[in-house]
């Protein structure tokens, strides 16, 4: 009887915690979208070597267990010297470009199309109280980290731009934040590191394809959250 | 007593059969449909709208992905064309449109191009990449004219320590929710279903 009782409360219990009512915020119609936060760029490849390596050979010395953090380091410091060479060529061809102006500019562009938004503007500082007045809403985009990842595995391993992009948009008199969105981006087009080595070009292109992707998909989702809980 | 030769047939037939249930995983993948909102989907007025058979134009339709290290196959529970023709009519009906099979104002033709876990294996950490990939055209309901061909692509990319069935799901269910999201707010299509009259007025439920 006492099961018959506490299956259903068990029941209960375990099922998924009601998701948090979002507040519609269809009442925007001005925004002001900020670029903030620094960027980062970096070729980000995940590589498997030469730790494994090292595994296999700490695997006939099992006593020596202080080897394998060192191990570990030895890995990473490996990494970090054959990724630097990359990094370094990938953000000479990106010279000049300012990620989170580009994924502002875009995001902008998309909110734009949409028709629901009165007045956008994009502005590379924070703006006036006297300013902030004016907007219904400001939103903050930041592009913590940019660059290019490894996304598949082969000979050779493919790679893609990537942006790791993050906005919240607030209420300027209050800072209530009504809307908050954080998208990694990653570019349907996967070359080997080489292509994006040899043509300067080429990389930035697919950089600036990226971020701009980056900026439309931080919009989609604003615009698809703009009702919810309607 | 069992003959010899039988035994080893039954012990081979049982290591074959082993083999094929261990070497594939089954994911759960769907849109769900409480996380869908009425959107700038909704910005055109309510048509009727009919969603055809999906098509499966991937390249390996018989499989999601494979398991990190060569550790077999990933497949969903449900066919993948099914998974994206509800993942449409959630998305249609919840933006005020009638998904309907007759009079249509405009019919939805979709072909899946991608729906792909991609697992890159690291040191300590191995990365998915989750892919969904639909082209869509929208045509008149009555004249069958085509209105407009659009392509969306939904990414994820996630980092983890350990390969975890929960994870491998929650990729592609992100990534498939990223192209349904690009869709639902999508100007093009808006002004698209918009600029189609309706023949008759329905009332839509």
């Amino acid at each position: 009887m006492l099961a018959i009782v506490l299956l259903p409360l068990w029941g209960c219990a375990s099922a998924p915690p009601p998701r948090p009512t979002a507040r519609p915020f269809d009442d925007v119609r001005r925004i002001s979208i900020v670029v903030a936060g620094e960027s980062s760029l970096s070729v980000v490849e995940h590589k498997a070597e030469p730790g494994r390596t090292f595994d296999e050979i700490m695997a006939w010395y099992p006593t020596k267990v202080w080897m394998r953090p060192l191990a570990k380091l030895v890995h990473q410091g490996i990494n970090w010297a054959l990724g630097f060479d990359q990094t370094v060529t990938i953000a000479r061809s990106v010279d000049g470009i300012s990620p989170r102006t580009v994924v502002a500019a875009a995001m902008a562009r998309r909110l734009r199309a949409s028709g629901w938004f009165e007045e956008i503007r994009t502005l590379e500082r924070e703006q006036s109280i006297e300013d902030r007045r004016r907007d219904d809403a400001v939103v903050r985009v930041m592009v913590p980290t940019w660059g290019l990842v490894r996304v598949r595995d082969g000979d050779p391993d493919l790679l893609a731009g990537f942006a790791d992009v993050r906005a919240h948009m607030a209420q300027p008199g209050t800072g209530i934040v009504v809307w908050e969105g954080s998208e990694d981006v990653t570019s349907p087009e996967q070359f080997p590191v080489g292509a994006f080595m040899k043509d300067p070009d080429f990389a930035r292109q697919e950089m600036v394809d990226v971020l701009e992707r980056a900026g439309q998909r931080l919009a989609s989702e604003l615009m698809y959250a703009r009702r919810a809980g309607r | 007593m069992i003959p010899r030769r039988l035994l080893v047939s039954i012990v081979l037939a049982g290591l074959a059969l082993n083999g094929c249930g261990t070497t594939s995983t089954t994911l759960d993948v769907r849109y769900p449909e409480q996380g869908a909102n009425s959107a700038l989907l909704a910005s055109a007025a309510p048509r009727r709208v009919q969603i055809s058979p999906v098509v499966d134009r991937r390249i390996e339709p018989a499989r999601v992905g494979s398991r990190p290290r060569g550790g077999g196959d990933l497949v969903t529970s449900r066919p993948v064309v099914e998974i994206v023709q509800d993942a449409l009519s959630i998305e249609v009906s919840k933006n005020g449109h009638a998904v309907v099979s007759d009079r249509p104002d405009v019919v939805l033709k979709t072909v899946v191009e991608a729906f792909w876990l991609d697992a890159v294996d690291g040191y300590s950490s191995l990365q998915y990449v989750g892919k969904v990939v639909i082209a869509l055209t929208v045509a008149d309901g009555r004249t069958g004219e085509t209105l407009l061909t659009r392509r969306y692509v939904g990414i994820k990319r996630r980092e983890v320590d350990k390969p975890d069935e929960r994870q491998w799901r929650e990729v592609l269910d992100t990534a498939l929710a990223r192209t349904v999201h690009d869709l639902a707010t999508d100007p093009d299509l808006v002004a698209t279903l918009a600029r189609v009259p309706t023949a008759v007025r329905h009332s839509i439920t």
